[in-house]
């Protein structure tokens, strides 16, 4: 094992966490994930590439097992948790607004299809360009570039139908 | 000049355009009012994203992901030498076992009165769900029998006279402590004529309930995770390299299969 790897990997491991919290919905199955990347991270480690991202070859073993499980497995979903989300009538008004505002962000990023939300994962919340998020998703940045076109325009139609950017941005930040 | 794309709309806002098209849209959204408004809720949808998934950088990382990240969760240990102490591991030796199945037939009769309330017992229930005349097809009473024996134990009270049984120093009692669970007891029962243990976990968390997990050893061949729901208690069941377990509470199926994979792994299951 790695001491390097294991030091990079702690230190890529929130970033991990948003990245399969927003893939899978649930707090719980996104720590799963994370954590059989990093085991897998570790016993492949011989396979990562000096000169290459250590965060883009981690999104994609997260990425990978991720739609591994999704083929393989025959989970009977309930819904997708939203921990944490209580728009209870003892919030400000303004704080369950925005409170409500980013559920319904996560819920429009959970009916796009898998490798549109992984893109928009990658590029629009984890700031990568395009060219590290197709190494990533190790696809070619074309498809990135119009993965991510549908996937805004998706959601941005799913967010103007169910009425979340009219709570602004600025609401959402107070969260 | 045609309007621009949604593609290249968003490239735009991305700085992933090369200087020509860049100044290109910037033109365009100089003249079209439309278009600017596009690229505003465009951006402000982002924003919101961003935002929807902020919070997951500031929660303090679970243990459980930096003892994975340091190698430390045994995963990536040699399987090989892992499925050779599987036995010792998961149930036991094979003395202990022998010199429990009779424990293990008391403590049956035990349950079944100490918790019963007219209806079957923690053995027969066990022991139907596992009913050799079931062969490879669960039992269909298999769900409710061990829903039914779960609620008696999560409805019992801590003065009524119910005890648990000793675990042996050499079980490897599954640690469910990252999902918030706490072992709280186990008792020895009889599945398909072969000692078994049944192991309660409780949590302060209302919402996710107490779980209980049943090892046993078992004649039948592998079998993939069955899911089964009676009233509101999910239950889990599964069968690998000769032993038989089973999950059951009130938590989400969802939550209940990470509990399920947790055990496997640490059953060596996987």
């Amino acid at each position: 094992m790695s001491v390097s790897v294991s030091d990079q990997l702690i230190a890529v491991l929130p970033r991990l966490r948003r990245f399969a919290r927003g893939l899978t919905g649930s707090a719980v199955e996104a720590d799963d994930l994370v954590q059989a990347a990093c085991e897998r991270a570790l016993s492949r480690a011989h396979q990562f590439q000096e000169g290459t991202r250590f965060d883009s070859w981690m999104f994609r073993i997260v990425q990978t097992i991720w739609i591994d499980q999704l083929r393989s497995r025959d989970i009977r979903r309930e819904e997708a948790e939203e921990e944490g989300v209580n728009v209870g009538t003892d919030e400000p008004g303004r704080r369950a607004e925005a409170r409500l505002a980013l559920q319904e962000v996560r819920s429009a990023l959970a009916q796009l299809p898998a490798e549109q939300r992984a893109a928009l994962l990658l590029v629009t919340v984890d700031g990568l360009s395009y060219k590290e998020a197709a190494e990533a998703a190790d696809v070619p940045v074309g498809t990135i570039m119009s993965r991510l076109a549908r996937a805004r325009t998706a959601l941005l139609a799913k967010l103007e139908a169910g009425g979340g950017l009219r709570r602004s941005a600025q609401d959402a930040k107070a969260e | 000049m045609p309007r621009p794309s949604d593609e290249s709309l968003i490239a735009y806002l991305d700085g992933e355009l090369e200087e020509s098209e860049r100044a290109a849209i910037a033109h365009a959204l100089e003249r079209d009012a439309e278009l600017r408004e596009r690229s505003a809720v465009l951006s402000e949808s982002a924003v919101l994203l961003r935002s929807a998934f902020d919070e997951v950088l500031h929660e303090p990382l679970p243990e459980r992901l930096i003892r994975a990240a340091r190698g430390e969760s045994g995963v990536v240990a040699d399987l090989a030498a892992a499925r050779q102490k599987r036995w010792k591991r998961v149930l036991g030796d094979r003395r202990f076992w022998l010199g429990t199945a009779a424990a293990a037939s008391l403590a049956a009769f035990a349950v079944g009165f100490g918790i019963g309330g007219g209806d079957v017992g923690l053995a027969d229930a066990i022991v139907a769900a596992y009913a050799p005349h079931s062969g490879d097809q669960p039992a269909d009473s298999f769900p409710d029998n061990l829903a039914g024996y779960y609620r008696r134990y999560v409805n019992m009270g801590p003065n009524d006279g119910t005890t648990f049984d000793k675990l042996p120093q050499n079980f490897h009692l599954p640690n469910l402590k990252p999902w918030g669970l706490e072992f709280q007891g186990a008792r020895f029962l009889m599945v398909e004529g072969q000692p078994a243990m049944a192991l309660m976990y409780t949590t302060a968390n209302k919402a996710l309930g107490p779980v209980l997990v049943v090892v046993a050893n078992s004649p039948h061949a592998d079998k993939g995770t069955d899911f089964y729901h009676s009233g509101d208690i999910n239950v889990l069941r599964w069968r690998h390299h000769g032993h038989a377990y089973a999950i059951a509470g009130t938590a989400s199926i969802n939550y209940l299969w990470n509990i399920h994979n947790d055990l496997a792994y640490q059953f060596d299951t996987i």
